[in-house]
């Protein structure tokens, strides 16, 4: 893990009409690092990840990723939307082919090695030529992943990933996203309401207040193994569901 | 046995009987001379094969420059208005005008501007298609998900690419779905179409057997009409399981 600070947020408000969504968010998440980002409902976490990716602007305050402009940043992002943005009409191999397409990449021979391995990673070898209807929801999650990860994107983000998801299906979902994101050393930042996820997943826990801190909670059972076989596991999920119900002093 | 699964198996064929038996049981019932035999009709049907099938060919190639003139007006103004809020939102009252208008209604107003030729007629086909296919194409537009524009956006995609991935795919569906809804109609509109100022197509060939009391000949048109109508509902399909393969699985 680098100390190299990536996505670095100054004094970042947004405002919706008359609605102040996000007050003076101060924010820097270091490279390869993996941030699950929670808060109550309505404290304007989906807003904070469409504001990095580049969706929405700020109405003030500054941002950058990877030392630039965040419009530049754009081809280097991935965004895993929560309905997961499948396109009916692609099958797996297309869909996971489109990043590299829409970018241009002139070596697609060896660009397709490259998704047969990808696919193979993803248990999706099988389903190549599917269409989402005729998978399950666990496979469209997967071939969603597969499609944001396939261009090496150096920061992913996730809206919510695994909230459609049964729980055996879940766990599977995460313990891939873990791998994929250890693997290329991401800067994942991903949006939860599973405080289980977030401390599954999460190496730091950002914990979002409805007046715009952002507590940093380290977290020592990330990337561990039978992590969800320890007490401390689950004593470290009632932790920070407490520190969600308290708010912080305003700035 | 085989063999004759797969006849009863074919609706098109069980459909086609259907018909034959349906007109058989009006022919014994109503003892009419205007309407006759089916086999009477079938054996005459051998006998004008040849001018009937140049009948059909006129027929067809008006309604094929129409459909393909309304596809490439139809697609690109439907995409205009879907992807544009504020000239959709000037333009739908004047189309939700006109679309409901029987558009047989300005066959006269054609013959007035564009004389009494083939260019009338295949504009009265093209006024019927048209708006059919502008409104499933803006509707398409209008439906495609945010998200959809979402993932083009988070890879920055080019207008060209965003036309190439994400609008022409989803509006596919639509611009069949527009197509079958148009194909009856047009075939309607082309038999009155064809009733002036010309001596080729099945509505001639219909109407001029009618004036001659020749039934035979008639109904041999009108089962042309039919099978020109089947045609292009069978092109259609093959064209949509082509283009849209996943619409069909």
């Amino acid at each position: 893990m680098s100390n190299e600070a990536f996505v670095i947020m100054r004094d970042v408000s947004f405002q919706f009409g008359e609605q102040l969504i996000l007050n003076h968010i101060e924010l820097s998440l270091k490279k390869g690092t993996s941030y699950a980002l929670i808060g109550k409902s309505g404290v304007g976490k989906s807003t904070l990840l469409n504001l990095i990716a580049g969706f929405i602007q700020p109405s003030q305050g500054s941002m950058t990723i990877g030392g630039g402009p965040v419009k530049k940043s754009k081809g280097n992002t991935a965004f895993l939307f929560q309905d997961l943005g499948l396109f009916p009409w692609q099958t797996v191999m297309e869909a996971i082919m489109m990043p590299l397409l829409l970018k241009k990449e002139k070596n697609i021979e060896g660009a397709k090695e490259q998704i047969l391995a990808l696919l193979k990673e993803m248990e999706l070898e099988s389903l190549k030529d599917k269409y989402p209807h005729e998978l399950s929801g666990g496979q469209r999650q997967r071939v969603a992943i597969a499609r944001a990860l396939i261009s090496k994107p150096e920061l992913l983000l996730m809206d919510e990933p695994t909230s459609s998801l049964d729980s055996m299906t879940k766990e599977h979902i995460q313990q891939l996203i873990l791998a994929q994101q250890q693997k290329l050393k991401t800067t994942l930042l991903f949006v939860t309401h599973d405080i289980e996820e977030a401390v599954f997943l999460g190496e730091i826990i950002l914990i979002l207040n409805k007046n715009g801190t952002i507590q940093e909670v380290k977290n020592p059972y990330f990337a561990q193994k039978n992590a969800k076989d320890q007490l401390g596991f689950y004593e470290a999920c009632i932790e920070i569901r407490k520190s969600m119900n308290m708010e912080l002093p305003m700035k | 046995m085989n063999i004759i699964r797969k006849i009863v198996g074919n609706q098109l064929i069980v459909g086609f009987f259907s018909f034959i038996v349906f007109w058989e049981i009006i022919y014994l019932f109503v003892q009419t001379h205007t309407i006759p035999s089916p086999l009477e009709t079938f054996s005459y049907f051998f006998t004008v094969l040849d001018i009937l099938g140049l009948h059909s060919l006129g027929s067809l190639l008006r309604v094929l420059a129409a459909l393909s003139i309304s596809i490439l007006i139809g697609i690109p103004a439907g995409i205009f208005l879907g992807v544009n809020k504020k000239v959709n939102r000037l333009f739908s009252p004047f189309l939700y005008y006109i679309y409901p208008i029987p558009k047989v209604a300005f066959l006269p107003v054609f013959m007035l501007l564009f004389g009494l030729g083939n260019v009338s007629k295949v504009m009265l086909i093209i006024w019927i298609v048209v708006f059919q296919m502008i409104l499933s194409v803006r509707d398409g537009v209008m439906r495609i998900p945010v998200s959809h524009f979402k993932v083009m956006e988070s890879y920055s995609a080019t207008i060209k690419q965003q036309y190439r991935f994400l609008i022409i795919p989803s509006i596919l569906p639509q611009v069949f779905s527009a197509l079958r809804i148009s194909i009856g109609i047009s075939l309607a509109s082309l038999f009155f179409a064809e009733n002036y100022a010309t001596t080729y197509g099945v509505g001639y060939f219909i109407m001029s057997a009618w004036t001659k009391m020749n039934y035979e000949e008639m109904f041999c048109g009108i089962i042309v009409l039919g099978f020109i109508g089947l045609l292009f509902f069978k092109l259609i399909d093959l064209l949509e399981i082509h283009f849209t393969p996943w619409a069909a699985k």
